[in-house]
Formats: C-alpha cells, structure tokens, sequence
C-alpha cells in the first residue's frame, strides 16, 4: 500500500478513529453491541444500528440509578400516567421490544434484543427521568 | 547463646500455655466487642442517614404541594419546606444536624457522607433540591420558570412550570431514594464484612487455643512420658502404700529382687521384708515417717537385699494418695563399707584385730575396770629371730610363719581375750579380769607354745619370743600407758637375753627413755651432718703396700659424744635411718676417693670398701644409688668396693634376688664385692661360687685366734685356700699383733687391716700415710 499520500493516510487514521470510538461494534456471532451510556440525566446510544440481534451493553454513570426501556416508536408521544413523571408503560407494553431493571451507578448490563427495522426509543422511566431529559432515538435499518 | 533446657517442668509450661489460653480468648474477645460496637454505632449513623434521607421524599412532594397551595392563595409555607429539603440534603452530605419536621421527629445529627457513590447521589440531590425550590419560588412569584438555570443536568422537556416543578420534586425523590438505597446496601456490606471479620477472629482465636490446649496436651504427654521412663528405667524401686498395702511397684522391682510387681501388692510385700525390719517399715507406711529407712528384702534366691528407702507422705497429693518409698539396693555399699571398717581395724595378713582396734578394746575394757574394779593384763610379744628368718627364706615364708603363730597364740589364751598384730613380728594380747600371776602364767604359756617348732617352706623353726607383761589391778588407768609398759617390759625381756617375759617394773622405763632418745637424736645427727667417716687402711701383705680403705661410720653426737657403731647402728637398722645413712656413706666415700685421686699419690688398684647393710640391699636401689654416687664425682668404678654380708647375699625372695640382681650389675660395671665376715653365716659353699664377689674376708673372731688356737688357725687357713681356690682374694681383719700377721703370711693371706697397720683415721690422715707409703715407694725403687 502506498502511505505516501497524505490524504490516504489521513483517511485511515481517521476511519481507526472512528472505529475504535464507536459505541456499535460486531461480534464473532454477527450480534451487533451497542454501548449505551445512561447518567443523569441523559442517554447516549448510537443513532443507527443494522436489524436482527442486537446486544445493547448499558453502562448507568450516575450518580442516579437509571433503567432502560426500549420501545418502538409510535406516530404520537410516548403517553404519561397521571402522576404526569413517569410514562405509562401499560400503553406501551405491545411495542416495547426489552428493557433492563434499574441498575446502580458504575453498573454494566446487557439487553439482548432483535430489532426489526424501523425507529426506535431508549429511554429511563424512573421517576422524572423522562421528563428530565433521559431519553434517546434509534433507528434501525 | 542460652542453652535450651532438656526438660521444663511442667508446672512452669503449664501455668504459661493456660495463661497463654485465656490471654488469647481475652484478646480476640476483646476484638470482637471492640469491632461489634463500631458496627454498631456506625449502624445507628447509618439508620439516621437512611431515615433522613427517606424523608427527603417526602418532603420534595410536600413542597410541591405546597407552592400549589400557596399558588392557589391557600395557607402554606413552600419556602420553610424547601428550607428544610436544602438544609437536609446539607446535612446528609457534609454532616451535621439535620433539622426536625415540623416536630414529628428531633434534630437528628448526621455523619459526613462517606463513599464515593453516595455523596455524588447527595450531591446530586442537593443540585435537585436547589432547582427544585428555584422553581418553586419562580411559581410563586410567577416567573417563567423555563429561564431557570438548572444545576443538575436535567432537560426538562415540559413547558409547564407545575409539571416541571412535579418532575422535579420526582427527580429529587428518585435521588434520595436511591441515595438511601445505597447507603442500606452499603450498611448491608458493612454487616457482611463485620460478620466476616468476627468470624476470621472467632476463627483464628480459636485456632490459636487449640493450638495452645493442644501444646498443652503434648507437653502434658511428654511429662507423664518423661517421668513414666524416669521411674520404670530407674534403677530405684519406687513403692506406693496406701491403706491396703503395696499398691504400686516400679518395674525395677525385677531386676533388683526377681520379684514381679504382682508379687509385692497388698500384704504379700511383707513376706519378703526380713521381720527385724518390719515394725519401722509398718511405721513408715502408716505415717510417712522416718524419712530415711533400711530395711531387708529377699530377693528370688532368699538372700537379703539391703533397701536405703526415703520415705514421703504424698497421701494429702490428690495424685497420689499414698506413701511413696523411693529405695535403692545399698547391699554391695553396705558390706564395702563393712569390708573397709574392717580392714581399717584388722592386720591384712592375719585377720587380727590391729593396733586401732586393740586400743578401742584396751579403753572398754578400761572403762569397765574402772567400774567395778578387775585386773586386767596386756602383754606385748615379740618374735625372737623372725628377721633371719624372713632374710633368709624370704617374706613369704615369714608372712606364713606370722600367720601360724598367729594361731599358735589364738590357741593359748582365751576365746574371750584380745589377740592383736601391731605390726612386724609384733603381737599385743589383752587378758580381762586377769592378774598378773595369771598373765605371767599365760605368758610362759605363750612362749613354750612358740618353741614347738613350726613348718614353714621345708624347715622346721623353733621360735622363741620375748614377752613383755603390763599388769593393771584395776581402777584408771590411759591405754598408751599400758601399751607403753608392756612395750618397756617386752624390751627388758630382749636385753635379758630373749625366750623369756618381763613384768613392766617403773625402773626399765628410764631405760626406754635412753633408746628412744638415741634414735630421736640420730635422725637430728643425720640432718645436723654429725656422721662422718673414717677410713681403716687395707695392707698389702706381699708388698706392705696400703692397696685400699674400708670406710666407717662415725656419730659424733654435740650431747653424746662419741657414739660407738654398736650402739647406733641396730637403731639405725631397725628405724630405717640405715637407707639414709647408707646413702650417706656411699657419697661420702666417692667423694674423699675422687679427691684422693686429686691430692695423693693413689697406688694401683686401691679401692676404698663400703659397708652396705643387709636392709639397704633388700630394699633396692643400692645400683642406683651407686652409679650415681660414681658419676656426681667423676670416680670410676673399679676405685669403689662395696662390702655385704653373707646373709645378705644368700637371703631368699624377691628381695635377695633384688640385691644379687644390683650386685652383678654393679660387678660388671666394675665396683668390687667383698664378702663380710665371711664363715659366720649359713651360705654354702656351692652359693658363693655363682655370686659376684673379689675378695673374701676373714672375720676378726677367727683371725684373733690364729696364734694360740689350731681351730681356728685352721678354719683361717681354709678359708683364705677357699678364696684362692675361687680365685677370689682373701682379707684378714683385725690385725693386731705380728704373730698373727706372722701366721697370716705363711697362709697366704693377700691382704689385711687391724690396728698393727692403722686405726681408722680420718681424711686427712689417710692423706698422710699414702704420702708416706708413696715415698717408702719412692726409695724402694730407687734402692732398687
């Protein structure tokens, strides 16, 4: 290969980069994983990912405790409960495609999920979380 | 470096591993209260914390509540409520007090948040409280609460400020919630963690007792081992009594008395205690005392084993519970001891009392006498020629003869009488409740029993014996003293001609006085350098040549005066001042030759003669002694004679071979041999051929009667032929007139000495008269 050019070079450098930062990386399995990171009071979760398996590693940076709830989305809001914190997952139950339990800060879990393709919503539903800002969106290809 | 002890008693090991125990269950306990309390205490924090911060929940709802009221022109107090949120979520984080609610509950004091989760939860909490109140203050005032700058990074999406106020006071709930959440978990960790650590305490401190108890364990293993092995290898028979009897018995009871240890339980033990033996034994074992007993016990062969026993009362030792009797077979040290007592009161030869034990008997016997007043004799007997006897056919045949007349004597005086050797030819009898006409009786007894003759090696001897009789009619009286007396009356009875006794008379005891007088004076004359020597010329009868000296001894004694040989020398003899004095002479006579060989004009072949005493030759030495005499001076041998008496050249034993042996060496060596009063004793012929001697001398008894008497003319004349015929040369001896030097030429007699030539003079003369024989020397040749 010829590393003479400068802008070659550049580009590889760059796409290294961009690898090794990537929250989306594939297994050996072909299971793609990505890393979301949940801290208060936000979400940060690759905005693409392919359809089929999906290992999403949820990393909760506190100081909070946070869950994540993954559910298609649908033409409107996601609807509250009364209490107006908190979405109401009942509604939501037919388009929820997993979620994990509330973890303690400084926790990793895993969520294995196989997405269908089409836009998706991470978000926690601890009191006021949502509301707060804890949410983000995913669509899937 | 400190050496390590072969055994710690076990009181010392046992008392530090128990208190080694307790300190150990002291320590860890302490530990563990220690830890509980801090648990404890840091577990009531820790509640306070959770409670407080479950209230902050409620307290966020009841804020905004509150601001809705207060909104809604209610009565309400938000601002006191979001006060209080602030000031708790202070407390909660930094410590301090957190206040009281509405008085439902008091002030409760708080500890700074420790862990690094929980205070970035609190510290979130208090951002949430401040925008939360911000809020609420902005609702109330109503202020766009969109503006609000928020601290905690939310992103409110709703517009709404009640909703945004609601979402708050959710946010804050959710933070305080799980700030109380995971203090509880930590608390949870807290009491695993303490759970552990008193279970690694329980653990180990558990671990190290048993360790302790089981170092105890083995140590009181080792101890009972050490002392089981002390006690059964010992060679001491250990006994235990209780009230049944013997109830316990080393195993060395079977190598002690071949008895088993079965044998002894019970009372069967006191069959084998001998039954003098048994009342102090019973004692013994009834109370512990005396604490040192013997008593005999029969072995397996029914012979008595003597038992030194310490006893102990170990009844009041609750490991014991008996008399302990350590004992040990004392048999053997017991007759040893035995054996020396007697030996140290009996003469080994004859098995007779000695002169101690004499004594002891003299002074009972004494005491008794004085009592009840009864006579008593001692009388002191004396061989009469014993020392011929042991010179001639040696000491063992002497030890026999004392051995027979030993009991010869035993059979004469009475089983209940005292027979003792003192010594020698020496032998003491104590007669109780005798007189002295019946120990005169006795003493005539004594001596026809001794003159019955007595077989020894071959020859039958007649002894005779001189008896010496101290009488003590009674009352006090010393034992020296009577010894003394018997000895003075024994000496009497030699000086009285032998073969008899003497009654002690106070007269014979200045008589003693003389003789002990002389000898005390002769060993200060020795010392004092009284002796001297004189020196006799030996004539030449062919030549009138002075061809030699005999050396004699003079005492000139500073209280005496002159003390003639014959008195002298018999003390000196029976003292054993004659080893010294020999030596004396022989030195003496080296020395004045050497010097005449120096100063005179010596003739060839003189030789100054030496008396040598039978005893100096029986006791040795004299070979060395003469060679050294020889060459401290430089004198050679053949200027040396040395003269010895017949019988001290025939005597048998080792003795007389000791003497022929120094003899010949000294012959060959070249020192010259003289038989002395040669015809007076009892060699025969055949033994004077195979000696090494020169020179023949006729004693002066038959050389006096040469003249007048044929006997001995002819026995003169015979034994100067008996010299020649040996090739030996013959001496006469005391020449004093010149009829007998007449008789002594035509016999042929070589040499000769007597006061017709010279008296014995000293140095000096003998210096003059070689001078003068050297210069009738001179003008012989001269003439010729």
């Amino acid at each position: 290969m010829d590393l003479r050019h400068p802008l070659l070079a550049l580009a590889l450098v760059l796409l290294a980069f961009a690898g090794c930062g990537s929250s989306r990386r594939s297994t050996k399995s072909g299971q793609t994983v990505l890393r979301v990171t949940e801290r208060d009071f936000q979400i940060k979760a690759p905005k693409r990912v392919q359809s089929g398996d999906v290992l999403l590693s949820v990393r909760n940076r506190g100081p909070d405790g946070h869950e994540l709830i993954v559910v298609r989305e649908q033409r409107f809001k996601l609807p509250l409960r009364r209490d107006g914190t908190t979405v109401d997952e009942d509604r939501l139950e037919p388009v929820i495609a997993g979620a994990l339990e509330p973890g303690s800060p400084n926790s990793t879990r895993k969520l294995r999920l196989h997405l269908a393709p089409g836009r998706y919503v991470l978000f926690c539903n601890m009191s006021g979380h949502y509301l707060g800002g804890m949410h983000a969106r995913l669509v899937v290809g | 470096m400190r050496r390590r002890q072969a055994f710690r008693p076990f009181a010392t090991r046992g008392r530090r591993t128990i208190v080694g125990i307790l300190a150990t269950f002291a320590l860890f306990s302490a530990m563990t209260v220690t830890v509980s309390i801090w648990a404890t205490s840091g577990s009531q924090h820790r509640a306070a914390v959770l409670e407080v911060a479950a209230r902050q929940r409620t307290l966020a709802e009841r804020y905004v509540q509150e601001v809705l009221l207060a909104r809604a022109g209610a009565q309400a107090d938000p601002a006191q409520t979001g006060r209080l949120l602030a000031r708790s979520a202070d407390s909660l984080l930094n410590g301090g007090v957190a206040p009281a609610v509405d008085g439902d509950d008091d002030e409760t004091p708080l500890p700074r948040a420790d862990g690094g989760m929980v205070r970035a939860q609190l510290r979130q909490e208090r951002r949430l409280v401040h925008d939360l109140t911000a809020t609420g203050d902005a609702v109330l005032a109503g202020r766009p609460t969109t503006s609000i700058k928020l601290t905690a990074d939310e992103r409110l999406s709703v517009r709404d400020p009640v909703q945004r106020l609601r979402v708050l006071a959710a946010l804050t709930s959710n933070v305080s919630l799980n700030a109380a959440h995971t203090i509880g978990a930590e608390d949870d960790r807290h009491i695993t963690r303490l759970i552990v650590i008193e279970l690694v305490l329980g653990a180990v401190g558990l671990l190290s007792s048993l360790l302790l108890a089981f170092g105890l364990i083995a140590a009181t293993r080792r101890q009972t081992a050490h002392f089981r092995s002390l006690v059964t290898s010992s060679t001491d028979l250990v006994l235990v009594f209780g009230d049944g009897g013997c109830r316990y018995a080393s195993e060395s009871v079977a190598k002690m008395l071949g008895h088993t240890e079965e044998d002894l339980f019970g009372e069967g033990f006191a069959r084998f205690v001998h039954e003098d033996d048994l009342p102090s034994l019973r004692a013994a074992c009834a109370h512990g005392e005396p604490h040192e007993i013997v008593v005999r016990l029969a072995n397996e062969f029914h012979e008595w084993r003597q038992l030194e026993a310490h006893v102990t009362d170990l009844r009041d030792d609750r490991q014991i519970r008996g008399i302990v009797l350590n004992a040990r077979d004392v048999t053997e040290r017991l007759r040893l001891e035995e054996e020396l007592t007697h030996q140290a009161f009996h003469d080994g030869l004859t098995a007779l009392p000695n002169r101690a034990l004499f004594r002891d008997r003299l002074d009972h016997a004494l005491a008794r006498s004085q009592r009840s007043p009864e006579p008593l004799a001692v009388l002191l007997l004396d061989l009469d020629g014993f020392k011929q006897v042991n010179d001639s056919l040696g000491h063992d045949a002497g030890d026999q003869l004392l051995k027979k007349v030993a009991t010869r004597l035993a059979e004469v005086i009475r089983p209940t009488d005292t027979l003792a050797r003192f010594g020698g030819d020496e032998f003491a009898m104590l007669l109780e409740e005798t007189a002295e006409p019946q120990a005169v009786a006795a003493a005539s007894r004594l001596l026809r029993s001794l003159s019955e003759p007595i077989r020894i090696a071959g020859h039958d001897l007649a002894l005779g014996g001189s008896i010496g009789i101290a009488a003590h009619a009674g009352g006090s009286a010393g034992s020296e003293e009577l010894i003394r007396h018997a000895d003075v009356a024994m000496y009497a009875a030699k000086e009285a001609g032998r073969g008899r006794y003497e009654v002690f008379r106070y007269e014979m005891a200045r008589e003693l006085g003389e003789l002990l007088g002389l000898e005390h004076e002769l060993r200060l004359g020795l010392q004092r350098g009284e002796f001297t020597l004189h020196y006799q010329p030996e004539i030449a009868l062919d030549t009138a040549a002075m061809v030699g000296v005999e050396a004699l001894l003079r005492w000139h004694s500073p209280t005496r005066g002159s003390v003639p040989p014959a008195e002298f020398i018999p003390i000196a003899e029976a003292t054993g001042l004659i080893i010294p004095l020999g030596e004396f002479v022989v030195h003496e006579a080296c020395a004045q030759t050497a010097r005449w060989r120096l100063t005179a004009d010596l003739p060839d072949g003189f030789v100054t003669w030496v008396n040598l005493s039978g005893k100096q030759l029986s006791t040795g030495g004299v070979s060395v002694l003469v060679r050294e005499a020889l060459a401290a001076v430089g004198l050679p041998p053949g200027f040396l004679g040395l003269e010895v008496t017949e019988t001290a050249l025939v005597q048998e034993g080792h003795a007389g071979e000791r003497a022929r042996a120094d003899l010949q060496e000294l012959h060959r060596l070249g020192v010259h041999i003289a038989v002395d009063d040669f015809g007076t004793g009892f060699s025969s012929l055949g033994q004077l051929r195979s000696f090494p001697v020169d020179m023949i001398k006729v004693d002066r008894s038959f050389v006096q009667g040469i003249e007048h008497d044929t006997k001995d003319a002819a026995i003169t004349a015979n034994l100067v032929s008996l010299a020649h015929a040996l090739g030996l040369l013959a001496i006469a001896e005391g020449i004093e007139s010149d009829g007998q030097l007449t008789s002594l030429r035509e016999l042929g007699c070589d040499l000769a000495q007597g006061f017709l030539f010279a008296r014995p003079a000293p140095p000096a003369e003998i210096d003059r008269l070689l001078a003068e024989h050297a210069a009738k020397d001179e003008r012989r040749e001269a003439a010729a």
